[in-house]
């Protein structure tokens, strides 16, 4: 439990860097509470955070309401870390 | 100003279902769908693995008119839906002329060619197909058709995307309506389902890994389809000076475009087409029975789509039966509005609102129920078919029961 615990804290750092290289975004302004309309993040960023995450992980996540109703950067990675660690997409 | 009534005389249809219009109705009447496990060995660690694509199979025994050196998949598919819709009109002899138009839209032409000689160039290393140009542009079905059939008339290959079938409909509409040409051979064709499109498509984020839901809580995107849809319409005028029966009356068109985002469509552009073609038959939102819906079971488009629709039909809306056939032809994207034309037709014939696939759960911000589980009886003159593109280019059909 503890060792899961651990990982996501790296994982969520991974995907940090990932959504402020794919989203054009300072890494340093991606605060967790961060709204993403704030940050300026549209659909079109979505898009190229979600590619990025299939190279990286391999998994294929398309855009569905839960995407769509993300406000935060932590919804966003609890999103992500949640599709990753689903069996089979 | 001339204004002809525009009947519909033949129609042809091709798709993951089958050959034949009547295939096509069936099977959305009876939401029997084509989609099947679709694998491109070219496409490493493939993740969304089915479509509604047509099998070389079922392709090789249907052909017709082939030219198996100059054509593109997507012209064959364009000649099989021609041909029934000709025939069925009673004009096979062909030497149509100069009164008949061709005017059949595609989104991506000839894609597999495309496909196969980009491979074979950069990847595998031998010789491209030297027809490649001829193969793959995109007004080659349309060329292949006036050219089979002797139709002399002009020739539009209009590709507006998931409008393109649509808006040629549409144009060929207004052309025979104004008396520029009396006969329009119309429609769309597309055969994308092979594995650049595919992949494409796939690293947009709108294919579904599951299912495709139209309007359902849990929907999370389309399913690629392909295929083509082709009508003969003709001025009332002609059809009943030789003896032709038609089958619908194409009672009103509008089309618009939201100038806005090029991905993220908007309900003001989509309701002003609906209500330009309501405009257009001079008829009522009341009056409209059945709405086949572009429905492409993306988040955005459903939302936007059933908000135009409350906006356009008011307090009518609850009235109307609207479903989405994508799941069972798939998003066939230049040949959509001619595949969905054609379910519509059929709808509107059977008095019959086929059935939306897959529905589990309403969503509060589509706030639609489309018809679930049986086809759903319906009693009306008139039903609506609405394609909607990237690029926001907004199309509305509307068909009417034929001339009493």
């Amino acid at each position: 439990m503890r060792n899961d615990v651990v990982d996501n804290t790296k994982l969520e750092d991974e995907l940090l860097d990932l959504v402020a290289e794919e989203a054009m975004v300072d890494r340093a302004v991606l605060a967790r509470d961060a709204k993403l309309e704030d940050l300026d993040i549209a659909s079109a960023d979505f898009v190229m955070i979600l590619m990025a995450i299939e190279e990286k992980y391999g998994v294929y996540i398309s855009i569905d309401n839960e995407l769509a109703d993300l406000k935060t950067v932590q919804d966003l990675l609890g999103l992500a870390v949640k599709k990753i660690a689903e069996p089979d997409t | 100003m001339v204004s002809h009534r525009v009947v519909i005389t033949g129609a042809g249809a091709f798709s993951a279902c089958g050959a034949g219009a009547d295939t096509l109705w069936a099977a959305a009447r009876d939401g029997q769908s084509g989609v099947r496990e679709t694998l491109f060995p070219r496409l490493n660690d493939q993740k969304v693995k089915t479509a509604a694509g047509i099998g070389e199979d079922m392709l090789r025994a249907h052909e017709v008119h082939v030219r198996p050196r100059m054509q593109d998949r997507v012209a064959e598919f364009a000649l099989i839906a021609a041909d029934e819709a000709i025939r069925q009109a009673g004009l096979e002899a062909g030497g149509l002329g100069d009164a008949t138009g061709v005017i059949v839209g595609s989104g991506f032409g000839g894609a597999e060619t495309l496909d196969d000689n980009y491979w074979n160039y950069t990847v595998a290393g031998t010789r491209m197909d030297p027809m490649c140009v001829p193969k793959i542009m995109t007004n080659a079905s349309a060329s292949w058709i006036s050219m089979t059939w002797g139709a002399t008339g002009p020739v539009y290959c209009n590709s507006t995307a998931c409008s393109s079938a649509s808006q040629s409909i549409g144009l060929a509409y207004h052309m025979v309506k104004t008396g520029m040409i009396e006969r329009a051979i119309t429609g769309g064709t597309e055969g994308c389902v092979v594995s650049g499109v595919f992949r494409a498509w796939e690293m947009l984020r709108v294919l579904s890994p599951t299912l495709c839901r139209p309007f359902s809580r849990d929907r999370n995107g389309m399913m690629l389809g392909e295929g083509a849809g082709i009508l003969v319409i003709e001025t009332l005028q002609a059809a009943e000076a030789r003896g032709a029966e038609p089958l619908a009356e194409i009672v009103g068109y509008g089309t618009s475009s939201d100038a806005g985002d090029l991905l993220r469509p908007d309900p003001v552009g989509a309701a002003k087409a609906m209500s330009m073609a309501m405009d257009d038959a001079g008829i009522a939102p009341g009056e409209v029975g059945y709405v086949n819906a572009h429905g492409t079971a993306t988040v955005a488009n459903d939302v936007m789509e059933a908000a135009a629709m409350r906006e356009v039909f008011g307090d009518a809306f609850g009235g109307v039966a609207v479903s989405s056939t994508k799941p069972v032809h798939g998003h066939a994207l230049g040949a959509a509005g001619a595949l969905e034309s054609i379910v519509t037709l059929g709808a509107l014939r059977a008095q019959l609102a086929p059935p939306n696939l897959n529905f589990t759960a309403d969503d509060p911000k589509v706030g639609l129920r489309p018809v679930v589980g049986e086809a759903q009886a319906i009693e009306t003159r008139y039903c609506l078919n609405n394609s909607f593109a990237f690029g926001g280019i907004n199309a509305s059909l509307i068909f009417g029961l034929p001339p009493r």
